[in-house]
């Protein structure tokens, strides 16, 4: 094992990136990305995105797509230097317009027993409730910058894939069902949750 | 620096945070010692817990310096007791170890920016209030050790490391006596007192 101890990168961000992606046949139907991020430039703060109408260009409440954030310039940080990146996300019309609301409440329930983790959030007039049910075991990631997704960075977590999983908006089920996607390599769920995650940017030179 | 292949071999043992102060007095030995834990995943499931020597000469310690450990999931308490805690020698060996019993705390927060210039973590219940205050805080420093490089000696460990030049623990108000002295991580000179997050230690697989 060829390790170097101390990175000599620098940390750009710890935290959490829960992620629950909805399918109907190939068609991605709901997207939901659950940030919590507890060291950054921006300080700490929770958000989520969900675009329960991925390809609508507009957003909540006329369609299902929104943003939650507690801190609202930490949250631009992460939009613009890491979802605007994903493909995935990067050309959805529901992206470019969802609405940007503040975040009053959060209120995490962890898994227990693998059965279930749960994840609440309130702002003004709506209540986002995700769930990650049949949770796996925890898969060790340590990803250089040709898969970490924004190609700048290496990145660090522990990926905890979900069998099924559910993203509610005021109580309405939005629809479609987890999926096998490929991610680092290797054959994964749609939904998983993402814990104790660092995105180191790579010194100047080795970009 | 990451390996090729992006899936670490191995098993989690726990992630989460686990920041310290270990205070030293005017001997250079320990005069007071903490580790605040919050576990996202573990076998028992996530919670947090607070282990503090207040006193490290008297297995019981008293109100004003206690030995306690307090927290909100008792079978985590008990699995990093046996699993973690006591594989670090400079916490097994001490006289508290034990004697310690799990307390239910009654709250627990954190507060402050590890990027600013403060950050606390406040545990209370059972009649006491414990407040660790880490200052003057260093830039984050992204850690990936070797067994041989932990305190377990088992473990591949991932961490984020932030170095606090002072730090003190408080008591009901009371602030512990000892400073904030220095030690050696990964061939690293740093500080006794640290915030670490993003913490992953992984048992690696038989042959690593």
């Amino acid at each position: 094992m060829n390790r170097t101890s101390i990175n000599p990168g620098s940390v750009e961000w710890c935290g959490e990136n829960s992620c629950i992606c909805l399918k109907q046949g190939k068609r991605d139907s709901a997207l939901a990305l659950l940030y919590r991020v507890v060291l950054s430039p921006h300080g700490r703060g929770c958000g989520c995105i969900v675009l329960g109408a991925p390809d609508d260009g507009a957003g909540w409440p006329q369609a299902p797509n929104l943003l939650l954030a507690d801190n609202q310039p930490l949250m631009r940080w992460v939009v613009d230097g890491w979802v605007s990146r994903m493909q995935q996300f990067r050309n959805l019309a529901g992206f470019g317009h969802m609405t940007w609301l503040d975040l009053d409440s959060s209120v995490r329930i962890p898994g227990a027993g693998g059965l279930r983790h749960a994840e609440t959030l309130r702002g003004p007039g709506v209540e986002v409730e995700l769930n990650w049910w049949n949770l796996g075991m925890p898969v060790p990631v340590e990803a250089g910058r040709e898969h970490s997704g924004t190609g700048r960075h290496e990145m660090y977590s522990v990926f905890v894939e979900a069998g099924k999983a559910s993203v509610l908006i005021n109580g309405t089920e939005l629809s479609g069902s987890v999926a096998n996607r490929k991610m680092f390599g290797r054959t994964m769920k749609s939904a998983f949750l993402a814990l104790s995650q660092t995105w180191v940017a790579l010194p100047s030179g080795e970009v | 620096m990451p390996l090729s292949d992006p899936i670490t071999p191995g098993r989690i043992d726990w992630t989460g945070e686990n920041p310290g102060i270990l205070l030293k007095g005017p001997d250079g030995g320990f005069s007071a010692m903490s580790l605040f834990f919050r576990v996202s995943w573990s076998p028992v499931g996530a919670g947090q817990l607070l282990l503090l020597y207040g006193d490290l000469n008297d297995a019981d310690g008293g109100i004003s310096a206690p030995n306690l450990l307090m927290g909100d999931n008792d079978r985590l308490a008990g699995f990093l007791m046996q699993e973690f805690i006591g594989r670090l020698a400079a916490f097994r060996d001490a006289p508290p170890f034990a004697q310690l019993e799990f307390r239910l705390a009654r709250s627990i927060r954190s507060s402050g920016d590890p990027m600013g210039g403060r950050y606390t973590e406040t545990v209370s219940g059972d009649g006491l209030a414990v407040e660790l205050v880490w200052e003057d805080l260093e830039p984050p420093k992204a850690l990936e050790l070797v067994p041989e490089q932990t305190g377990t000696k088992r473990h591949v460990m991932f961490t984020v490391l932030v170095p606090a030049k002072r730090a003190k623990i408080m008591v009901n108000g009371r602030r512990l006596p000892g400073e904030v002295g220095t030690r050696v991580q990964a061939g690293m000179e740093t500080t006794t007192a640290f915030l670490y997050f993003s913490e992953t230690w992984i048992i690696p697989d038989a042959g690593q």
